[in-house]
């Protein structure tokens, strides 16, 4: 059972769910504070991609439930839960048959125009490259700039939790270095002047623990560890499972 | 001659393209294939046909009337049919039976109601006599239907790629997936889509008793092949590349009728299977889907 969090951000609680008839999340759960950064790790097939699906209303909850600032949305469509301040950077993260321009405008839709315009300005001083190329189309952009125009997509919805799944999928080792680095100055409260964003990121590279504050660990649909990076290098099996023989 | 064929051609083409123009952006929006889209071109004429017949109501206003009440058919009837279809493990076929099932229904209802006569309308409504283009006659009723059709691909350029709407119907026609995972509103953009479709072949078929000469109960299966040989040559889901496909159409249909006019009526059969055998993606697109 996952520890309840006085004062989450995000909690979920005992989530069932699955594809069909296939069940793939059994009783899963995890909490995230504000301004925290959590690190969901996991092998391929542990169900990280199904328990965020759930967690942002692409698929429902057999059973559980799902909170956001206190508000239970488990039912909520995933717009209202962008609406409440809830972005989701998918694998594919982008649109890549429309421009950098019409990926973050579509990103801030529930922004006001004003709101909008100042924000997509401030995510092209911190995405200088993308701030070059605003009509270019993003499947035109290399993997690393495609990453860079998720997270940028995802932030123009101004959400008070980002959630991602994989962002370092089909990177190499510098861009996942990049990805890392960025996402650690939105942790920072290095953008838009506020507290840090609070991030939940689901990964198999452990190299995004440099941004967690904490980490579960997910098998088979199950949680299996949550604590701190220190106590999951102090778990032998985990250390062995995660970095290799010590 | 060749001249007047291309330039007829061209007129034809802008029509053919508002006929193909609906079905292609349900297809782009929603990946169904509605084979009853010709069937709402055939009560968009007899809309057309009634109103001026019963009330004297001019054509262009018909089209205005038509545009409201499709939009605000089209929409409950995406509710009704189209979420049910995609929740199923292969909607694009099932679509194909549904919607061609759609078709027949319409035909059987409005035969019922309307019986087997030819209805036409008198060209002189939309003009008398010819006007000249490049050395070619074109009838007033092909130019102001051509004109029409001309009006309604730019107000569906601006919609899609001016409009905030748009960009996000354009979102759902690059990646669904995508879209729901940003939050887009999928139902209420495909809604919209699916009433502007309805809209679209209804306005192409108040023009069709000018186009076609007359209209009948049956004509909406001819009309559905040769709206799918147009969107297939100018790419599927891709609507702006209906205008591609249209005039490839019209200018291919004018020439037959000029120089093979025995052949005429094999046209869309032989665009739809020289396209699909040379060049699936359509002549303007590299992939199926893109926005």
């Amino acid at each position: 059972m996952t520890e309840t969090i006085d004062d989450a951000l995000l909690q979920a609680d005992g989530i069932e769910s699955g594809y069909g008839k296939v069940q793939v999340l059994w009783g899963a759960g995890l909490a995230v504070r504000p301004g925290e950064s959590v690190v969901l790790l996991g092998a391929n097939g542990a169900g990280k991609t199904t328990l965020l699906k759930v967690l942002v209303g692409l698929i429902p909850a057999w059973r559980g439930a799902v909170r956001l600032g206190g508000t239970d949305i488990t039912a909520l469509r995933t717009d209202r839960r962008v609406r409440l301040g809830l972005a989701y950077m998918s694998e594919l993260g982008v649109f890549p048959g429309l421009t950098i321009e019409e990926n973050l405008r579509i990103g801030g839709q529930f922004a006001e125009r004003a709101v909008l315009r100042a924000r997509i300005e401030e995510l092209f001083a911190v995405f200088p490259d993308l701030a070059g190329r605003k009509r270019a189309l993003a499947g035109a952009l290399s993997g690393g700039q495609r990453k860079m125009l998720g997270i940028a997509k995802a932030l123009a919805a101004g959400p008070k939790l980002l959630v991602m799944d994989e962002p370092s999928a089909g990177l190499s080792p510098l861009f996942v270095q990049q990805v890392i680095s960025v996402l650690g100055r939105f942790r920072a409260g290095g953008v838009g002047g506020g507290a840090g964003l609070a991030m939940l990121i689901a990964e198999q590279n452990v190299a995004f623990l440099d941004l967690a504050d904490r980490v579960y660990t997910l098998e088979g649909g199950r949680i299996r560890f949550e604590g701190t990076v220190a106590q999951l290098h102090a778990d032998d099996a985990l250390h062995r499972a995660y970095f290799g023989l010590a | 001659m060749l001249i007047g064929a291309i330039v007829a051609g061209v007129v034809f083409g802008l029509y053919f393209t508002l006929v193909g123009l609906g079905l292609n952006l349900v297809f782009g929006v929603m990946r169904i294939v509605n084979l009853a889209h010709g069937d709402f071109v055939m009560l968009g004429g007899y809309a057309a046909w009634w109103l001026l017949s019963a009330f004297g109501i001019h054509p262009l206003v018909a089209a205005v009337i038509v545009l409201v009440v499709f939009v605000a058919l089209g929409m409950p009837l995406y509710y009704l049919i189209v979420p049910q279809l995609q929740r199923a493990r292969d909607s694009e076929m099932l679509s194909l039976i549904l919607f061609f099932g759609l078709s027949q229904m319409i035909e059987a209802v409005a035969t019922i109601f309307l019986g087997t006569t030819e209805r036409s309308l008198p060209g002189r409504v939309l003009g008398i006599g010819p006007i000249i283009v490049l050395g070619a006659r074109l009838p007033k009723p092909w130019v102001f239907s051509a004109a029409v059709s001309a009006v309604a691909v730019a107000a569906v350029y601006v919609y899609l790629y001016r409009t905030r709407l748009g960009t996000l119907t354009r979102a759902v026609m690059v990646s669904r997936d995508e879209a729901l995972a940003t939050g887009i509103d999928v139902h209420r953009v495909s809604a919209i889509a699916f009433g502007i479709s309805l809209a679209l072949a209804g306005i192409a078929g108040v023009f069709a008793p000018f186009m076609l000469g007359s209209i009948t109960p049956d004509i909406g299966v001819g009309l559905n092949i040769t709206a799918f040989a147009v969107i297939v040559v100018g790419t599927l889901g891709n609507p702006l590349g209906t205008v591609v496909g249209g005039i490839v159409y019209g200018v291919s249909l004018m020439l037959m009728q000029t120089y093979f006019s025995s052949w005429a009526n094999l046209l869309p059969n032989l665009l739809l299977i020289a396209v699909l055998l040379v060049r699936p993606e359509g002549l303007f697109g590299r992939q199926v889907r893109r926005a």
